[in-house]
């Protein structure tokens, strides 16, 4: 401690709070360095310093343990119109460079696999399937790139393409006497393909908030109406238990048993503090100013939430995604907790 | 004037005096910067509002034009107009650069990438976040990491040679200095930067098809070239002799990797009759995991059982998969790994 600080934190203390924060705590933090050296003269580890206890013992916080339940996406994103038109110009430039596709190494020659291949790509003129026709050589080379519109920027004309490809022999479109009059005595069969499914659900139609199969491509997270018909997660009181144990007791006496969980971790990804307008008297007698909740990170493998036997007279749930959350919960609520839901 | 005189911390004290009251007279200014941001970046993006009216796009015709275009004109020869990358690098003051091996036009350019990984996009999402979290380490508020001292050792002595000379390694002989455990944060989170593919086919001395089956393999399953290794040394016990071609290798990198490890979890790992596991001993704690498939689990691959006929029988080889991670231990690469969908048995080597 020198004069120099001396002064500054004199004047500092005279003008009110001019001084920062940061510039505070950095004051204080050398003070503390320097009262550490002077007494651990002999060369002791002062590196740990221990937390300062609270000085007045007369405030206290009740202590929450809330379950943020979620649902992980379950299928891929749709891609941002930039991001599939740069991958078709990449594929299509791909193809450009790519060595020729090695016929005899994949087909045996003269076999009707063989056959098929040569007639198809006879009608596509490209080796691959899903990017239209390539033309990398002639006279029109440098005209190789799709336009603004093109069927071929279109997903669902690329998956299609696949699809055909894998149903088709290629002896669709010929007429009906060169089909007979050609010499196939023995044809590659193929049968139907399965179709891929939607990737929007029936529960996307009827935008049922309840259902876990809603919005594939999003996290989705339990949201519960408590008696006072707030929308929040799930949350209790701590006892003397770990915050963990108390996330699966949370879940079991608000949701149901009928839910495969996990606790991701022990330590909670956020907490949520709310203060009271008149301090509460507790056991201990001291002053409970506000409550702060901890959350825990929890994921659904399988199952759904069941409100019937809930101990927390919780009144209706829902699935919800991020975005969604913010139309529900108060806006102090969702100030608190946006930062630890995921955005996709 | 006379501030000037005053000294520094009189001086800054009575500046630090007036500004409050400068602070309530300025309107608010302060805005976040994710609310500043949302303004600044286009909700909507060019390529779904095409700029042009729709005629036009209809409309356009690129062969048509260039064919009106050159209309009664004799073409210019093709080195006039078509650029060419130079054939060599002739230094940076050269007038003739080429351009970067981005450009499409560079003789360097690889196209790519073609996808978004479906694995890739699960770790971001998901797998990212919970790893985080399981790694979590709290410091109370306050707790300043213990300093970490010298690692290498000084010179000791009188020698003036010692003057300057870089800092001496660890003692032992060929000692390393080990990997520093960087506390964990959401920007080093473990991920996948490389697969490596191995494979040894020490037949490959006596008759190179051996080589070539494999190479072909590797090249089918990673979808990147395949190098072939020489044999280093002498070895009579394994019948390796110096400078025979033996072994093979191929590295993957982002997409390739992530689609070879979704491959690998998804389709030929399920498939394989009593697999264990990735064996817990594995990992060379710089968070690197390798282990071994047999032949008969290489043939379960999609890309193999497309045209199995095509290799020669008995000449199909196994294979070493290295998993490279970010990971600075085997404990955080193999939660990495357990999160992706490998399983691990027996001891764990920590």
């Amino acid at each position: 401690m020198n004069a120099g600080h001396q002064t500054t934190r004199r004047l500092a203390a005279k003008a009110g709070t001019p001084i920062c924060r940061s510039c505070r705590d950095t004051l204080s933090r050398s003070y503390a360095s320097a009262a550490a050296a002077a007494v651990q003269t002999d060369g002791q580890a002062a590196q740990l310093i221990p937390p300062v206890a609270q000085a007045s013992t007369q405030t206290s916080y009740g202590i929450n343990t809330g379950v943020v339940l979620s649902r992980p996406p379950q299928i891929t994103r749709d891609l941002h119109p930039f991001e599939s038109a740069f991958f078709l110009y990449q594929r299509r430039l791909n193809e450009r460079s790519a060595l020729p596709f090695t016929r005899y190494f994949y087909y045996k020659d003269r076999t009707p696999a063989d056959r098929e291949w040569k007639r198809k790509i006879k009608q596509r003129l490209t080796p691959a399937r899903d990017i239209g026709r390539y033309k990398g050589y002639g006279e029109e080379a440098w005209n190789d790139e799709v336009l603004i519109g093109a069927k071929e920027s279109d997903f669902n004309w690329q998956v299609e393409r696949l699809l055909e490809d894998a149903e088709t022999t290629g002896l669709e479109d010929q007429p009906a006497e060169a089909v007979s009059s050609a010499v196939t005595p023995k044809k590659v069969e193929h049968e139907a393909v399965e179709r891929p499914m939607s990737r929007i659900t029936e529960a996307d139609e009827k935008n049922d908030v309840k259902s876990l199969n809603r919005a594939l491509q999003r996290t989705l997270y339990l949201l519960v109406k408590d008696k006072e018909g707030r929308w929040m997660f799930p949350q209790d009181r701590l006892q003397k238990e770990t915050l963990k144990e108390a996330a699966y007791r949370i879940l079991e006496y608000s949701a149901g048993v009928n839910m495969n969980t996990w606790v991701v971790g022990n330590v909670p990804i956020g907490h949520y503090q709310h203060n009271y307008t008149k301090a509460l008297k507790t056991g201990a007698g001291l002053d409970e100013v506000g409550l702060k909740t901890f959350f825990m990170k929890v994921r659904i493998m399988a199952g759904q939430a069941n409100l019937k036997e809930n101990q927390f007279d919780l009144k209706d749930f829902k699935w919800l995604a991020k975005d969604e959350i913010q139309k529900e919960v108060e806006e102090d609520y969702w100030r608190q907790i946006k930062n630890m839901l995921a955005e996709r | 004037m006379a501030l000037r005189e005053l000294p520094f911390r009189a001086a800054s004290a009575l500046c630090r005096e007036v500004r409050p009251v400068v602070h309530a007279a300025r309107p608010s200014l302060r805005r976040n910067a994710s609310a500043g941001a949302s303004h600044d970046v286009e909700h909507s993006s060019s390529l779904t509002v095409p700029p042009l009216s729709k005629d036009l796009v209809q409309n356009f015709d690129p062969i048509a034009r260039s064919r009106q275009r050159r209309q009664g004109k004799k073409q210019l020869p093709a080195s006039r107009y078509q650029y060419r990358s130079p054939k060599y690098y002739r230094g940076p003051l050269h007038p003739h650069q080429p351009p970067p091996p981005s450009d499409p036009a560079s003789r360097e350019f690889q196209p790519g990438p073609f996808s978004l990984p479906r694995l890739e996009q699960t770790y971001q999402s998901t797998i990212a976040a919970d790893i985080l979290t399981l790694t979590y380490q709290h410091y109370p508020p306050g707790y300043r990491p213990p300093k970490v001292e010298n690692r290498l050792r000084e010179w000791t002595g009188a020698s003036p040679y010692f003057k300057n000379r870089p800092l001496r390694g660890p003692r032992g002989r060929g000692e390393e200095l080990r990997l520093l455990h960087e506390p964990r944060t959401f920007r080093n989170i473990p991920k996948i930067s490389r697969v490596t593919v191995h494979s040894f086919v020490p037949e490959a001395q006596e008759n190179s098809a051996h080589l070539h089956v494999a190479g072909m393999i590797l090249q089918a399953v990673s979808n990147v070239r395949a190098t072939a290794h020489k044999a280093r040394h002498n070895v009579v016990g394994w019948g390796l002799r110096e400078g025979k071609y033996v072994a093979v290798t191929s590295h993957m990198e982002r997409e390739d990797a992530h689609h070879f490890m979704a491959k690998l979890v998804d389709v030929v790992l399920p498939r394989i009759k009593e697999w264990k596991g990735v064996p817990g001993s594995s990992g060379d704690g710089a968070g690197n995991m390798s282990f071994g498939l047999t032949p008969q689990q290489v043939a379960l691959f999609p890309e193999i059982e497309v045209n199995y006929d095509a290799y020669p029988p008995k000449m199909i080889p196994g294979m070493h998969i290295t998993i490279h991670t970010d990971a600075t231990n085997n404990k955080d690469a193999r939660l990495l790994l357990q999160a992706i969908g490998l399983p691990f048995y027996g001891k764990l080597n920590d």
